[in-house]
């Protein structure tokens, strides 16, 4: 009996699915078997190389992610066993200090930008539609492009090693020491990291908009998966964590190579002000970094329990609660640098509180081991051993919010002890677990259970071994950071046996590579489910066809592959138009909360273009990195060309469904809105550290004498930029009514407007020349960077307004409610806004 | 080069109130925090071996368990750490008696600027009267540095342009050594101090002793040293004072015989270790910002002979 002579009104028995299809789930063999064939032709993609850099394909860019991922955690674990090795025996001479020191920079810093969030990026990428019900990311051309720029920026930054210019101020670069250091170290660092913030910046707006308009119907938030919530979380507060770094990054390379003075403390700037910035970010970063990690030990331990989570609401509560608290501790890393007593006790009570949400994370898993039944395969394993790594560095990680104790063992390898157990536990255990986990998933073929629970124990002792000694030299009274160090200190073994166990640590990765390698070499096939897993991913094939799923299935409950409800709908919906899009790429968006369906969205096919831009973007950084500023300008002119050839060829369909037109917000709505508040919170950022530095300076503001700037021509520009959002809300209102001639001529004008306004500010800038410049004062460098970025980003509104005007002209773009003119309205009410800010800081406070 | 000194470095021996209180914490919390793990690690690798073979699942959400566990025992337990951690920060804010001398700390790449009321100036060595509290003005002249004497007080960042008021006590006689714990550069590893403890009788000499300008020369190789010093390069960048050498890029040697050690801790004092800092210090401390110094070899000894006299 062959799939053929299914027919809906007889199903046929399990057993017939069985010979039919092995390995494949009984409903999906159904689902395929009706529509399989067409919806593989629909979405193969190129073969060959040109399939490889033109792939938009969520699968095929997470499993580029993991890889290239692991290789960056290859070689920053090289560099750790190097200084490892350097550590080994006082007064060594493995590596000169200055060696060290580039050591120890870039493996913190590779560690954390290069290794751990592009890690969990690449599960997000390939789980998170998979765990949707949905057929690709919201963006798969930016899904590429992000992952395109990860790799040249990872390149870009290791690169330095060879060169001997790696950065070699430590990951967290203080000034003023790295404002000083010579050498390209520092400028690598800064751009290297600048580079690398669009990637995350735009894959974490991917993320968001999936997650919120692309899940499949009936799943609404209260059951969408633990670890698609710790995405979610995750990518929100990357929004809001990479502007004030990005800041700090721009500021630090501007300070070096075109003096201006933000951190110069003669100069009307602050020391402290890179601190400040850098821990904004930080402090949520490590949570960036391990939320996604407890998604994914949530998404192992009901697996290999065999029941649902416990208390899902309060794990997801825990979820959110953790991403917004995480922006109030950050001055917990400042406890040294001779803050007052007030601000002292405030930040350790935050810090306090932001350890309760972990704690439900821990006890719901417990809770869930308790009332199931436990599997222990390598996973579970892995599950199992970051709760006991987790706990230990999370209980010294409490201590420190006892205030004198931190000033004890803060810059001590306590802290490194400390962060370690709560990375290296945190993070890299449970990735672990997801790649053995998802193996089946990604690969198509099974581990070698046995091979891989040893490479665990090699991996856990390993582990143990090299950190947890660090408690006790820091405790000894051992600094961080140091290459060397006396055999009278008494930390000579501890050392040693860190540097064993790190040994033994890179044995167990050494193993893992090989049993992760053996798996790939042999033909042991998986099935679609073979661990019996509860979330969607499973109900596709082991790996998933290009389209994911033939029926995108209506989903019931938190757990859809045990409710017995949402697999049935696979089959029942095959029939259904609206549920297999035969005839374009497409899939469904859907509605935030409820997940119900508001329209048929287009994807695109593959595109080279992505790289290329990419490429364009690597060439601009390295001009300004080597000084070549031509060449920096030219290739970024070359990015604008890119990104219109992009945006020209969108496709820009979107099907109602039911015949009426399409409800609810757009994804490009969403984008915009989410690139309007991650640059919202630059400019505020920026506006914040103008009053830190107004209100830290010791002598008169403006330094350079109490002249306050020239108010006309701002006063102005200002007026003309918010005058010119009532033709681009015509435009908008026009456009949603099909009017082009008209929407077309009222984008020009704002576009006439909005040049005005660059036209007039750049005549206040030779206003203000030479009594304020650049250079001179931390003033005129906040004056001239204020209102610097404010023109650069209304320059690319102007260029969006051209290409909108052009596009509608030509019939190219929608005229249609939520269509272009409506995203780039909300742009330019952005701008005006940011233009009222700016004035009255930059203008008028001066004068208060 | 060697790391030396005669002193101990652990949080672990404790030998005044600010370093007493964070040994006292520690051992609480440690306390506190080791029964913890204990718990959560006896109960989820008790869960693996003894649900290995359960054969009822039970679906409930367990609601009770992971809010009374996971929410408001931390919480007791976290209200109770706030409160050691006030009354730290309170503790550590004043010393108990008014401290009745401040010196001043400044930070510089790759040692210690010390500078005592009435004229004294040191490096690398803090002296100060056992059981009094002296108050410490930390700043730096050029990166950001950390005061880290860990027997003795916990750590407070010195920070060009910023000054940060802080107080030492240590109650028992001795010699305690400190590193500098905020990387600073090539040989940050390479910046120790020490903080010794005098009876206040001891102390009050040494101090004079200190304050007090350069001994002259006496014999003509002495007197040759002394006039290759101030003549040459060595005084501009540094102090002897009651001499000509009035520089202020590296240490005031006023007093230099007195130290135990040469470059902060690098090296210990001794004729040899000095002739050879002088002649190429870096060979003893790569990067340093001492160029090496190219004298004759009588001109060296003559050196070496005069800094032997500025005890």
């Amino acid at each position: 009996m062959t799939l053929d002579d299914v027919r809906p009104d007889q199903p046929p028995t399990r057993a017939d699915i069985d010979a039919a299809a092995a390995g494949m789930l009984p409903e999906r063999a159904i689902a395929e078997g009706t529509v399989g064939e067409k919806l593989r032709e629909l979405w193969e993609e190129k073969p060959g190389l040109i399939g490889f850099i033109s792939t938009v394909n969520h699968k095929r860019i997470g499993r580029r992610y993991l890889v290239t991922a692991g290789f960056f955690f290859l070689l920053a674990g090289i560099q750790a066993l190097v200084m490892r090795t350097q550590l080994g025996s006082p007064n060594n001479s493995v590596v000169s200090p200055e060696t060290y020191d580039q050591l120890f920079s870039l493996h913190g810093t590779a560690m954390i930008f290069f290794f751990a969030t592009p890690m969990n990026n690449g599960f997000g990428n390939f789980v998170v539609p998979l765990m949707l019900g949905t057929r690709d990311m919201a963006f798969p051309r930016l899904n590429a492009l992000s992952y395109w720029i990860f790799l040249f920026s990872g390149l870009l930054m290791f690169a330095s090693l060879p060169l001997g210019m790696a950065p070699d101020g430590g990951w967290f670069a203080y000034v003023p020491l790295t404002r000083q250091l010579s050498g390209h170290g520092l400028d690598f660092y800064t751009l290297g990291l600048l580079f690398l913030a669009v990637s995350s910046t735009v894959g974490a707006l991917n993320l968001i908009v999936t997650t919120l308009k692309m899940r499949a119907p009936g799943m609404t938030l209260a059951r969408m998966p633990v670890f698609v919530w710790s995405i979610l979380v995750q990518s929100f507060m990357l929004l809001f964590a990479l502007p004030p770094l990005d800041l700090a990054n721009a500021m630090l390379f501007m300070d070096r190579r075109f003096n201006t003075q933000f951190f110069a403390e003669s100069k009307g700037g602050d020391t402290l002000l890179w601190q400040h910035l850098f821990w904004l970010f930080g402090h949520p970063d490590v949570y960036i970094i391990v939320l996604p990690a407890l998604g994914i030990v949530s998404s192992v331990v009901p697996v290999f329990t065999r029941r649902p989570i416990a208390a899902y609401p309060f794990i997801v509560l825990a979820t959110v609660a953790t991403g917004i608290i995480s922006f109030g501790v950050w001055v917990h890393h400042m406890f040294a640098v001779g803050i007052s007593e007030v601000a002292e006790s405030f930040f350790a009570a935050a810090t306090l509180t932001i350890s309760l949400p972990a704690g439900i994370q821990m006890f719901a898993w417990i809770a869930t081991m308790w009332r199931g039944r436990v599997v222990l395969s390598t996973a579970m394993l892995y599950a199992i051993s970051f709760v006991a790594a987790f706990v230990v560095g999370g209980v010294t990680g409490v201590m420190f919010a006892v205030v004198p104790f931190d000033q004890q063992v803060t810059d001590s390898y306590f802290v490194v002890a400390h962060f370690h157990y709560v990375l290296f536990g945190g993070a890299v255990l449970p990735l672990l677990a997801g790649i053995f986990y998802w193996w089946p998933k990604i690969t198509g073929r099974t581990i070698n259970e046995k091979a891989g629970k040893w490479s665990f124990v090699v991996v856990f002792v390993g582990f143990n071994l090299t950190f947890f000694p660090m408690h006790i030299s820091g405790l000894e009274g051992m600094p961080r950071r140091i290459y060397t160090y006396g055999a009278d200190t008494g930390w000579t073994v501890w050392n040693v046996l860190s540097t064993a166990g790190s040994y033994l640590l890179g044995a167990g990765f050494v193993i893992t590579a090989g049993v992760l390698i053996e798996s790939l070499l042999r033909d042991r096939w998986a099935p679609d489910d073979p661990w019996g897993s509860n979330t969607l991913e499973w109900a596709t094939a082991s790996p998933p066809e290009d389209y994911n799923f033939p029926v995108i299935p209506t989903v019931h409950s938190l757990n859809p592959l045990w409710d017995g409800e949402t697999l049935p709908s696979m089959a029942e919906h095959r029939y259904d138009d609206q549920r297999t899009m035969l005839d374009h790429h497409k899939t469904l968006r859907t509605s935030e909360l409820d997940a119900r369906v508001e329209a048929i969205i287009a994807m695109p096919s593959d595109t080279s273009v992505p790289l290329w831009l990419a490429a364009c973007l690597t060439l601009s950084v390295i001009g300004l990195l080597a000084g070549l500023y031509v060449l920096a300008v030219i290739a970024f002119a070359a990015v604008a060309v890119a990104a219109v050839v992009w945006l020209w060829k969108r496709p820009d369909t979107e099907e109602p469904v039911d015949a009426t037109p399409p409800v609810g917000r757009t994804t490009g709505w969403w984008a915009m809105v989410l690139f309007i508040a991650t640059e919202g919170a630059t400019f505020a950022a920026f506006v914040a550290s103008y009053f830190y530095l107004r209100f830290s300076a010791t002598g008169p503001w403006p330094p350079h004498g109490d002249i306050p700037p020239k108010i006309v021509v701002p006063s102005i520009a200002t007026a003309v930029i918010v005058l010119s959002c009532l033709p681009v809300w015509l435009a908008g209102r026009w456009a949603a009514n099909g009017r082009r001639a008209l929407a077309t001529t009222a984008s020009i004008v704002t576009l006439c407007a909005g040049a005005a306004f660059v036209v007039l500010q750049i005549t206040d800038w030779f206003a203000e020349w030479p009594a304020s410049t650049l250079s001179k004062d931390a003033y005129g460098s906040l004056l001239f960077g204020l209102t610097g970025l404010h023109v650069a980003h209304v320059v690319v509104g102007l260029g969006m307004l051209a290409f909108v005007a052009v596009s509608l002209a030509t019939r190219r773009a929608a005229a249609r409610p939520g269509g272009p003119v409506s995203l780039i309205a909300l742009y330019w009410y952005f701008m005006a806004l940011v233009a009222v800010a700016l004035y009255v800081t930059v203008y008028l406070s001066p004068r208060w | 080069m060697v790391l030396v000194s005669a002193a101990g470095h652990s949080t672990f021996s404790p030998v005044g109130p600010k370093a007493d209180f964070t040994t006292f914490a520690w051992w609480l919390l440690f306390g506190v925090a080791a029964f913890v793990c204990v718990v959560v690690i006896s109960l989820v690798v008790g869960a693996a071996v003894v649900r290995r073979k359960a054969r009822r699942v039970s679906d409930s959400p367990a609601t009770g368990f992971v809010l009374t566990f996971g929410v408001v025992v931390p919480a007791l337990v976290f209200a109770a750490t706030f409160a050691l951690s006030v009354v730290g920060i309170a503790k550590q804010a004043h010393p108990q008696n008014r401290a009745d001398m401040t010196i001043d700390v400044v930070g510089h790449q790759w040692w210690w600027e010390v500078r005592y009321p009435g004229g004294a100036v040191t490096a690398n060595e803090i002296h100060v009267p056992v059981g009094a509290a002296v108050d410490l003005r930390l700043t730096s002249a050029d990166v950001i540095h950390s005061f880290w004497v860990p027997e003795v007080m916990p750590k407070m960042d010195l920070i060009p342009g910023h000054t940060n008021d802080t107080w030492m006590q240590v109650d028992h006689a001795g010699t305690y050594r400190g590193q500098c714990a905020e990387y600073c550069g090539v040989q940050h590893a390479h910046m120790g101090f020490e903080v010794v403890a005098q009876s206040p009788a001891d102390f009050q000499r040494w101090l004079q002793g200190q304050s007090a300008d350069a001994a002259t020369p006496t014999t003509a190789e002495v007197k040759r040293g002394y006039d290759v010093f101030t003549g040459g390069t060595c005084a501009t960048c540094h102090t002897v004072r009651g001499t000509s050498a009035d520089g202020h890029v590296g240490p005031d040697l006023t007093h230099v015989a007195s130290r135990s050690t040469l470059a902060a801790l690098t090296v210990p004092n001794n004729r040899g270790n000095l002739a050879g800092w002088i002649a190429n210090s870096q060979q003893l401390k790569p990067g340093n910002k001492m160029p090496p110094q190219p004298l004759s070899p009588a001109d060296l000894n003559a050196v070496v002979a005069y800094l032997e006299t500025l005890r």
